[in-house]
């Protein structure tokens, strides 16, 4: 039985976990585009925040600009936020020094990031590879100590970061040095509406998944858990929404 | 329906199948983006721009000044001898205005169409563009992308193509909506992923008309109206009724693609009532009069079948609240054996 569990910031959610997440494992939240899978992880990070956590947010998707304007309608303390811009620049189609993102990049604290978006450089163009990544933060890791890490999302490492791996092995190795790290980690998957499992999903300690149906009254979404190894759980699918401070859960 | 508009300088994504009035609505924000003074830009990958122009003139719509960029490809070559050039060496940006009849290809050399060379065009008429007027231009359309997806770009490399390609968008700063076909729902396409939006079209056929609607799927940084709404093509373009309903039958939902997970969602639930039967079972053994109980759970089966899912998982977690307060008793003092009729349950 294991006790101090982590909150995830949503307590209808640490509810349905049975007291919140098991600490220093790997778990996936998937879900299809728009069903909340960022605002979600980034909830649990505010929570560490709150918490006088150090806790680091690695964006694959969208640029730290656009993630800080995103969260502003929420009104949360997301300046103590550590965000490492981790998108690949525009790549180049001539040959140009290619920089790997582990010599180039540092986590920055929202409260720095500027309101534009990061421009390529036109002599260098900087790639993301999922090897650099690791290696950056397992550095990371050590020196900063984050209790809390975000990876959004492993479809866009999966997708753009593995161009000379094997995408299942490169996955399977990323998971386990994320074990081995010992940091509790959310990363997001982005599931199609025919995909019936996140490839991920097996590899993880537990997967969360949300959903979006529409219906005449609009967009419903709901939210179970697939899977949590080392812990009872909800079983049934239930209802949340995503409210002008984030997102709550009715768990009965 | 988007709360006010578009969050300026992202890349934007409309999805529909062919007829449903996408690149329409894209003009249509390109228009009002001229009327506002802005400089714009379309991008053209599918239809020559003299034809866009005759398909546009029905809207009456003031296009003189709108950049227009041809990059639709040439009548390919067969022999491998004649020498092939990038679109991109070859700018070809114009005002509307200025477009006449189809480019014609040449006898000697023929145009091709690769996500680099509109990237290098494009790149190189920003800049120039900033140079003489001193004003980045404001909003761009590409129509559409899934024409240069198909036809120009084939590998495993394509969906890095399309981030960078995002990317590069993104970079320019100019609001941009990109017009693209959601072919397969079981794939996630780079471009709906990356997009910070995603509008999608429906059209379907009612009785022997056809109906349009649009519906907001996806919209980073701000809330959105989340029902889906008629949308009417008529002689002044694309109009949204945003407080119209557009029932959702059979065929409609199918539209949508959401069947797998309301099939889910359908499963779950009736794993739920099965639970709350086993329950009801218990409560009769304890001789509590549950005669609702199951008349709710017979009505929460038909909700189901009436793919009312939301309100049939409420009904259902109603009444398994109402019996688990029946059957707490029991955990306090565990008495094996169903005490007879005390007044315990109403």
């Amino acid at each position: 039985m294991i006790t101090n569990k982590q909150s995830t910031g949503i307590r209808g959610l640490d509810k349905m976990l049975h007291g919140g997440l098991v600490p220093g494992r790997a778990y996936i939240v998937s879900g299809p585009p728009g069903s909340g899978k960022t605002i979600l992880s980034s909830q649990f990070l505010v929570d560490g925040v709150e918490g006088g956590e150090r806790v680091l947010f690695v964006a694959l998707e969208e640029p730290p600009n656009e993630l800080k304007y995103n969260f502003r309608v929420f009104g949360w303390p997301i300046d103590g936020i550590e965000v490492l811009d981790a998108n690949s620049d525009i790549r180049r189609f001539e040959p140009t020094p290619i920089l790997e993102i582990s010599t180039e990049e540092e986590p920055v604290r929202f409260s720095l990031i500027r309101d534009e978006i990061r421009k390529t450089p036109d002599v260098e163009s900087h790639e993301v590879s999922v090897h650099s990544l690791q290696q950056l933060l397992k550095s990371l890791f050590i020196k900063r100590g984050y209790s809390r890490v975000v990876i959004d999302s492993m479809t866009a490492l999966r997708y753009f970061c593995m161009k000379d791996f094997e995408e299942n092995i490169s996955t399977q190795s990323f998971m386990r040095f994320l074990a081995e790290s010992k940091v509790t980690t959310l990363l997001t998957v982005e599931t199609t509406e025919a995909m019936e499992m996140a490839p991920e999903a097996f590899l993880a300690r537990g997967e969360i998944r949300l959903y979006r149906v529409r219906d005449e009254s609009g967009i419903k979404r709901f939210i179970s858990i697939e899977k949590y190894k080392g812990s009872t759980h909800d079983e049934s699918i239930r209802p949340f929404d995503i409210t002008p401070k984030g997102i709550v859960v009715h768990a009965g | 329906m988007l709360r006010g508009g578009l969050i300026p300088r992202r890349p934007y994504v409309i999805s529909g199948a062919s007829g449903t009035g996408k690149t329409i609505l894209a003009m249509q924000f390109i228009v009002d983006g001229l009327k506002r003074g802005e400089p714009c830009m379309w991008v053209s990958l599918d239809e020559p721009p003299n034809e866009l122009k005759a398909n546009m003139a029905t809207f009456g719509w003031n296009l003189d000044h709108l950049k227009i960029l041809d990059a639709t490809p040439d009548i390919r070559m067969h022999k491998r001898t004649r020498s092939v050039i990038d679109v991109g060496t070859t700018l070809d940006v114009r005002d509307m205005e200025e477009v006449k009849g189809i480019r014609v290809s040449q006898q000697l050399r023929s145009m091709e169409v690769s996500i680099h060379s509109v990237q290098k065009m494009l790149k190189q008429e920003f800049f120039q563009h900033r140079e003489r007027t001193k004003e980045n231009y404001q909003r761009m359309a590409i129509d559409s992308l899934t024409a240069l997806k198909m036809f120009s770009l084939v590998g495993v490399d394509s969906r890095i193509m399309i981030q960078s390609f995002m990317r590069f968008l993104s970079e320019l700063e100019a609001t941009c909506i990109i017009v693209s076909e959601h072919l397969d729902t079981s794939v996630i396409e780079t471009e709906f992923f990356l997009a910070r939006g995603k509008m999608r079209l429906h059209k379907w056929l009612d009785g022997s008309s056809i109906r349009r609607a649009i519906s907001i799927e996806k919209m980073r940084g701000s809330g959105f109206d989340d029902k889906m709404r008629p949308l009417t093509i008529g002689p002044n373009g694309v109009t949204v009724d945003p407080s119209g309903r557009v029932p959702l039958n059979t065929t409609v939902v199918h539209a949508l693609g959401s069947q797998f997970l309301k099939t889910r969602i359908a499963e779950q639930v009736t794993v739920s009532i099965e639970k709350a039967f086993e329950m009801a079972e218990q409560c009769r053994h304890q001789g509590h009069d549950i005669s609702h109980v199951q008349m709710d759970l017979t009505r929460a089966m038909l909700m189901i079948q009436m793919g009312q899912l939301h309100d049939a998982m409420d009904m259902v977690e109603r009444v398994r609240l109402g019996m688990e307060l029946l059957l707490k008793p029991k955990s306090e003092a565990p008495l094996p054996p169903p005490p007879p009729e005390e007044a315990r349950g109403i």
